[in-house]
């Protein structure tokens, strides 16, 4: 097998025997003994201290009977759990007890990612994920794919959530965007609270040493996993990180133990939000994050991060990229009333709020994602005379808002993104089959200008 | 954008007596139109509730107090639990005033609260779901909730104390446009 296909450069067509489109697909064989090894090894480690009690021959025999057990449980959920495209719909059986038979329509999806963990890449496996937009449970996993079945699949996929022929080769991409990993490990650990952990567990470190105090390392334990959590893991993850651009929407490849290939289609991030920590304003980087509707519950950690670290106009640029037609950087701010550093302004297609004296946080809604707008006044505000905007966004990482307001001046910032919403909510907006949606809108807008009343209004008076 | 250049106005207006009355606007229905009201039933409804709970309430902790033999104790609950009472029943009356809403062209406006006031606007297209529930009290009093749901899990979007016809016919309108004005997520 090639060392990494479909990383690289495009595969060249397959034969009409392997056609992805046409037929049922199942996971590789190799997940069974897998499983078979995960099930005895679990078993073993957790019940094995028991029966060792009762002699060792117990261990065997019970290990034997349930690796038997989960082979004859394993074999036929394999062989029953298929999935296979039929038009532009993907058909998933799964369950040997309880089976169950999900038909997903792909224009529905929102994201597409491609996981490899240490253990798949060895055996050259891969995992497609596809998220829609139900939350946590909605996400379809085909786990142990063959590597190039997996990536035909996610051609195949995204071909028909783009209203394409499943036929349709992958969509051409341009770079974006490579993280030099000097980069990444510098902005990692020039960060307050890395500095600070490191420079706490070198002295404790050095105070085991000097005084041969062993209650030094309680304290070490919970500083080590924390650093763990926040500077290795964020390290490890985006490795060899990755960004490009196709009309199928944003690439992002990333990882070094568990490589990562991320899709996220056009019109598919419902906000973004801009994060400079304090001395990462020094550096002139920052970090990316967006809401997506697809990536609901644990996984919004995971994946919520469209770019890791980024200069900060790079940062800008893909902001641009992603909601096109529109300049982040020149909405024009408003200053707050109180002395911190926030703002927030609205233009024609963008909301965006600034927050945070120490780390900065601009937070960028696009006025067609905006979900429903709040002004709300609390006893303490109202005394005050000051109102607070919000702008709410399915969940994620992005609270947008505008705190802080003349009550005047927050009446204006609502009426002028309920305005700018109603002129950007058009029909021709919306998201799914957006290859031949394209199209369809330039006639659209054609049409508008002819007309010159690009206004939405369908009968809908009010019945009084 | 018109906000930029009218924000030092407005900072010397506030500062003057008149610190309710640029609330009052803000907080006002949408040009050309005004807030329909809800119904008192509304307040009756809240007002039986709040009263029933605060009954249970004093009544449990007093039988409580008088068993663990607390007599004053138990006075000085049941009288706190009536002081609750007549708050939340006078406050039940400024809640049902405080609630509006107002269909506009495009969306759905929506004001309530007493402590923390809220105007809230909810774009017709967004609308995913749109139901009417009525518990046993609710339709005692012939009053129902009409529920709009967004793919935003924050918002609480509703219009509580209804008539019921008024709740079905609004919950149709609302239906209809959620339909016409879709525009996926």
């Amino acid at each position: 097998m090639p060392a990494r296909p479909g990383w690289g450069p495009p595969l060249p067509p397959p034969p009409p025997r392997d056609d992805i489109i046409t037929g049922v697909f199942r996971a590789h064989w190799m997940i069974i003994p897998l499983q078979i090894i995960a099930v005895t090894l679990v078993f073993v480690a957790l019940i094995g201290p028991i029966l060792v009690m009762f002699g060792f021959a117990w261990l065997v025999f019970m290990a034997v009977a349930v690796l038997f057990g989960t082979f004859a449980y394993a074999l036929p959920s394999w062989w029953y759990g298929t999935f296979g495209l039929r038009e532009d719909h993907l058909l998933v059986h799964t369950g040997l007890v309880l089976r169950s038979a999900r038909e997903i329509p792909l224009s529905r999806l929102q994201a597409v990612d491609v996981v490899q963990p240490l253990l798949m890449q060895v055996f050259g496996m891969a995992e497609l994920r596809i998220e829609l937009a139900g939350g946590d449970g909605s996400a379809i996993r085909l786990r142990c794919l063959p590597k190039n079945v997996a990536e035909r699949m996610r051609a195949a996929v995204l071909a028909h959530a783009a209203g394409l022929p499943g036929r349709a080769p992958q969509a051409p991409e341009w770079p974006f965007y490579r993280l030099p990993f000097p980069l990444l490990l510098g902005a990692l650990t020039f960060r307050v609270p890395i500095l600070v952990s490191f420079i706490l567990l070198l002295m404790m470190a050095t105070a085991f040493v000097v005084f041969l105090e062993p209650g030094v390392l309680g304290a070490v334990v919970p500083l080590a996993l924390g650093l763990l959590r926040y500077y290795w893991g964020p390290l490890a993850r985006y490795t060899d990180f990755y960004a490009s651009l196709s009309s199928d929407g944003l690439r992002l490849r990333y990882g070094m133990f568990q490589r990562r290939m991320q899709t996220v289609p056009p019109g598919r991030v419902q906000a973004v939000r801009i994060v400079e920590p304090m001395l990462w304003r020094a550096l002139g980087v920052a970090r990316v994050e967006a809401t997506v509707a697809g990536y609901a519950g644990a996984r919004q950690g995971d994946s919520a991060d469209l770019l890791p670290v980024a200069p900060r106009s790079t940062a800008f640029t893909l902001v641009n990229e992603v909601f096109p037609e529109s300049e982040a950087a020149v909405v024009p701010l408003v200053a707050d009333r109180t002395r911190s550093a926030g703002a927030a302004g609205v233009d024609e297609r963008l909301f965006v709020s600034v927050r945070g004296v120490f780390c900065r946080v601009t937070e960028i809604v696009p006025v067609e994602r905006i979900q429903t707008l709040r002004l709300s006044a609390g006893p303490i505000a109202r005394l005050r005379g000051r109102v607070t905007v919000d702008v709410d966004t399915p969940p994620g990482p992005v609270s947008a808002r505008a705190t802080d307001r003349e009550a005047a001046e927050g009446r204006r910032f609502l009426d002028a993104l309920t305005e700018a919403g109603r002129r950007a909510r058009v029909p021709s907006a919306g998201t799914e089959r957006w290859a031949t949606r394209a199209t369809m809108h330039a006639e659209s807008t054609q049409r508008e200008h002819r007309v010159e009343e690009p206004e939405v209004s369908p009968d809908d008076t009010p019945g009084k | 954008m018109e906000t930029s250049e009218s924000t030092p106005e407005t900072e010397s207006e506030a500062g003057s007596t008149s610190v309710g009355r640029p609330l009052d606007a803000a907080f006002a229905a949408p040009e050309g139109s005004s807030w329909r009201r809800i119904p008192p039933a509304l307040a009756w409804y809240r007002r039986l509730v709040t009263t029933a709970a605060c009954l249970v309430a004093g009544a449990g902790g007093c039988v409580l107090l008088l068993l663990w033999d607390r007599p004053l104790w138990a006075g000085v609950w049941v009288g706190l639990a009536l002081v609750v009472a007549a708050l939340m029943w006078f406050l039940a009356g400024l809640f049902q005033r405080s609630w509006g809403y107002t269909e506009a062209s495009a969306e759905l406006y929506l004001t309530y609260g007493v402590l923390v006031r809220q105007l809230v606007v909810v774009p017709y297209g967004r609308m995913q779901v749109v139901d009417v529930t009525t518990d046993l009290l609710e339709q005692a009093l012939g009053i129902a909730t009409v529920r709009m749901r967004t793919a935003a899990s924050t918002a609480d979007a509703r219009v509580v104390g209804l008539p019921l016809a008024d709740a079905v016919q609004l919950r149709d309108r609302l239906a209809a446009r959620s339909e016409s004005f879709s525009t996926g997520l």
